[in-house]
């Protein structure tokens, strides 16, 4: 039975000549697990929100909704709350209560259940999800998963027979990421709920949706299986970024496959390798001889504690980076990541230990030496518009022609024809592109990047990386803290772990991910130990296997 | 412990600190007060260890001894005159309504010590609730934004420090105007926010209808027991108090201090009443203590 459809829906937001949703007609069956993708601004948030007329845009809509068969308008606002959950991007703003249990039964305060019904739902709900030792918690005493987690357990409470989620992931770490997932997978398939999905993150969702439909510029141009999906997109230049990493080096070989061979996780790529046989041309070792760069930051024996009572974040620290490279520093939650770079940054002073730059001592930097781009680049900025930011800095900073080199980096950023907005009217990508600029303006010979993937679509991730890499290439150090594994594997060039408040290893990126066996790329873990030569990144497999393809 | 005199229904713990403090100000008499102040600080130490009580007892103490010595000095009213200070009559009256202002006031801010650790916010808002419940809602909606606020304008500094722009370090007029551009971008940035919650608020229902409230209390047997106690000994301690048997009679006659006949019922009563805590909370102690001895 058709749960959600639309027929012939077009939306327009005001001021816009362009209509961000053109004609779309789907339709989505009870129990369906249904993934809406596209690159940022494509349309997909927007068909999610206007299946809630009480937080859809402003806008002409033209066309029709349904619920369960109904024109949507036809259904009441209180069966709409109960029956359509929603769950939104930020796992913080979503709370309204300040403790768990109050945020637990809000909704269902709102639609006037009795104490005891209450309190029957939240003993099942919390057996459910294992929120138990979490109840009598404030919200601020909770991790992003927790919060996302309670976020969903308070719509489930209601009982809906839909979820829309818009992102829910993208601003979790993957551990957080894939749990929240699984939790997702197991409402559906033990529940049957409905689950209609808006997310970048596709590589956990492909093997589980049972539909995939994509968007392009609020045109539906996809609306199939995972598998047929990747056959569609296999060819397509930049949608492609948005496949699994496994299906991508599958197609590698096959560029005609048929979609019920092409595999979406590790085990069935492992699968698939055994019955492959691939040659390689064993990688030429990185000739050592080329010179050693100098250190250009040394840290030494570093501690750091929040305070006396607390155990320490980070421990005899020992850390150095060396000119022009890419250090991407890697950990689980917790354990000091961005601490660590805040110490480096001089936000926060070490209680103990040493920092050098160049040889000599750190007390307090100067501007011009290192830079900070928040992980959330919303806070760099201080002004109206962006333009203004800039010129506020540089007249902060004493520049000498400003205006032109402004414009210079507008330019090469590609997002000259923004300047003159707010900050906050940027996309994501365009931003973080922003707060780049604002943090490369002093010409800085060190740059700290706190999480820079968070929230981003494949596609800005790459225009990202490049952008930086260039920078790299140009003489520029960097150092990101980060928990995302394959954007270090393509871009970084060496990589730390942080564990117990100390870098336990520092490696060549290739090196890192290859020793490693379970923090690493799906590819390494699907390639390893197979028949052919173990793989990190997709663009290596390029490099070293002689793919032969059959057809 | 569960069952201490925490675990009663809020209303009839507001109603103990209702009748207490109207007690306390009623009954003007050294005795009453003095076993007042004794049985409140022993309830002070059996609801935290005293814990609460040592983070005031300097300020409890100065506020005490400069009413007991100053009361003295202003009031000139008596007939018996003790001594002269500075030229001043000093009157055995003026020197007994010193001491029973000066235990009142311990009284009542060790009493209300009390009342912050077992009145706890979870409690209050739900009293509150009862009386105005759209107003509990919005105090509920406003606590979660006071870490929040703290949390992003902490980030704000942290960011904007490293751009150069701080609140610790350049001339005055510099820091003001960073200060006021963080105040000015924490208040943009959490309206914005805001807006993602007022949707999630929305999207679940939220002013469709009439709001129902969650009861996370509701009265038990031992609460009604509970109340009828409070109801009766209250009522008899207001009584005592009308017949004048828990006052001192300052003026004309300095009434004498000791307690006499009737008088010593009410001072039972009285005790009963305000050491209602004592009680319900020392039964406890005395299982615990009791149970562990048996394991």
């Amino acid at each position: 039975m058709e749960i959600l459809a639309t027929h012939r829906l077009s939306f327009t937001y005001p001021n816009a000549t362009i209509p961000a949703l053109k004609d779309i007609s789907i339709q989505v069956k009870q129990g369906e697990f249904v993934v809406l993708c596209g690159p940022s601004g494509s349309g997909k948030s927007t068909l999610l929100r206007l299946f809630k007329p009480e937080i859809a845009p402003h806008g002409i809509k033209e066309g029709t909704l349904f619920f369960q068969g109904k024109p949507l308008q036809e259904v009441t606002p209180i069966v709409n709350a109960k029956e359509l959950g929603m769950v939104f991007q930020d796992p913080e703003n979503q709370i309204a209560m300040d403790n768990v249990l109050e945020e637990l039964i809000f909704g269902m305060e709102n639609l006037g259940f009795t104490t005891e019904q209450m309190r029957k739902k939240v003993a099942e709900m919390v057996n459910f999800f294992g929120l138990n030792p979490l109840l009598d918690k404030k919200i601020d005493e909770l991790s992003g998963g927790q919060k996302q987690l309670l976020n969903l357990a308070s719509i489930l409470l209601l009982e809906p027979s839909v979820l829309l989620l818009d992102e829910p992931t993208a601003q979790l770490d993957p551990i957080a990421a894939k749990e929240f997932i699984h939790m997702l997978q197991r409402l559906n398939e033990e529940f049957g709920i409905t689950i209609v999905i808006v997310e970048h993150r596709l590589e956990e969702l492909f093997p589980i949706a049972s539909r995939v439909i994509l968007f392009d510029n609020g045109v539906l141009l996809h609306d199939t299986t995972p598998r047929e999906m990747v056959k569609e997109l296999g060819t397509h230049k930049t949608m492609k970024s948005f496949l699994p990493s496994s299906a991508l080096l599958y197609l590698e070989f096959y560029k005609k496959a048929h979609a019920e061979t092409i595999p979406l996780n590790v085990k069935e790529t492992r699968q698939w390798l055994q019955g492959e046989h691939v040659e390689w041309d064993e990688p030429s070792e990185v000739s050592s001889a080329a010179a050693v760069p100098s250190p250009i930051l040394e840290l030494k024996e570093v501690d750091y504690q929040y305070s006396k009572n607390t155990p320490a974040v980070l421990y005899n620290l020992d850390l150095t980076i060396y000119e022009g490279e890419w250090l991407a520093i890697v950990g689980a939650n917790g354990t000091g990541k961005s601490t660590l770079l805040k110490v480096i940054g001089g936000i926060l002073k070490a209680q103990h230990g040493s920092m050098k730059y160049k040889g000599k001592k750190v007390r307090k930097w100067e501007p011009r030496k290192v830079s900070y781009l928040p992980q959330n680049p919303k806070l760099f900025f201080i002004q109206d518009t962006i333009r203004k930011e800039f010129e506020h800095l540089a007249l902060k900073h004493g520049e000498r022609n400003p205006e032109e080199r402004i414009q210079n980096l507008l330019n090469k950023f590609g997002i000259a024809h923004l300047q003159n907005q707010h900050p906050y009217d940027l996309s994501g990508g365009e931003l973080q592109k922003a707060a780049l600029i604002g943090s490369l303006l002093v010409e800085p010979t060190i740059l700290l990047i706190d999480e820079p993937t968070k929230g981003l679509d494949p596609e800005s991730k790459r225009a990202f990386g490049e952008l930086v890499a260039t920078l790299v290439k140009e003489g520029l150090t960097v150092v990101m803290v980060t928990h995302d594994i394959e954007f270090s594997a393509t871009y970084a060039t060496r990589c730390s772990m942080l564990f117990q408040g100390k870098i336990t290893v520092t490696e060549n990126t290739r090196d890192f991910f290859h020793e490693n066996t379970y923090y690493t790329t799906v590819l390494n873990r699907a390639t390893r130990n197979s028949s052919a030569y173990p793989v990190v990144t997709l663009e290596e497999a390029r490099r070293i296997w002689r793919v032969k393809s059959p057809f | 412990m569960v069952r201490g005199f925490r675990s009663f229904h809020p209303i009839i713990l507001l109603l103990y600190y209702l009748f207490a403090m109207a007690a306390l100000m009623l009954y003007q008499h050294p005795m009453f007060l003095a076993l007042a102040t004794v049985a409140i600080l022993l309830m002070n130490f059996m609801l935290d260890g005293g814990l609460e009580l040592r983070k005031w007892r300097a300020m409890i103490l100065i506020m005490a001894v400069l009413t007991l010595v100053l009361t003295p000095f202003f009031n000139q009213r008596g007939n018996h005159l003790l001594f002269y200070l500075f030229e001043k009559q000093v009157y055995l009256e003026a020197i007994w309504q010193g001491v029973m202002i000066s235990l009142t006031l311990v009284c009542i801010l060790t009493l209300f010590l009390t009342f912050n650790l077992v009145i706890t916010p979870d409690k209050f808002v739900f009293l509150f609730s009862k009386i105005m419940p759209q107003w509990a809602l919005l105090t509920m909606l406003s606590l979660r934004f006071v870490p929040l606020l703290r949390k992003r304008l902490l980030e704000i500094g942290d960011v904007q420090s490293i751009k150069g722009f701080s609140l610790k370090t350049g001339s005055v007029k510099g820091r003001a105007q960073s200060g006021m551009l963080f105040l000015q971008t924490l208040l943009t940035w959490s309206l914005e926010e805001s807006i993602q919650t007022a949707d999630s608020m929305t999207a679940r229902g939220y002013g469709l209808g009439k709001r129902s409230k969650y009861q996370p209390y509701y009265m038990k047997k031992r609460d009604w027991l509970a109340f009828a106690f409070l109801l009766v000994s209250g009522s008899l301690v207001l009584f005592g108090w009308w017949l004048g048997d828990g006052v001192l009679t300052l003026l004309p006659v300095l009434e004498p201090v000791w307690l006499s006949g009737r008088e010593w019922l009410y001072w039972i009563l009285f005790f009963m009443m305000i050491g209602f805590p004592i009680w319900t909370e020392g039964k406890e102690m005395v299982k615990w203590k009791f149970l562990r001895r048996i394991g």
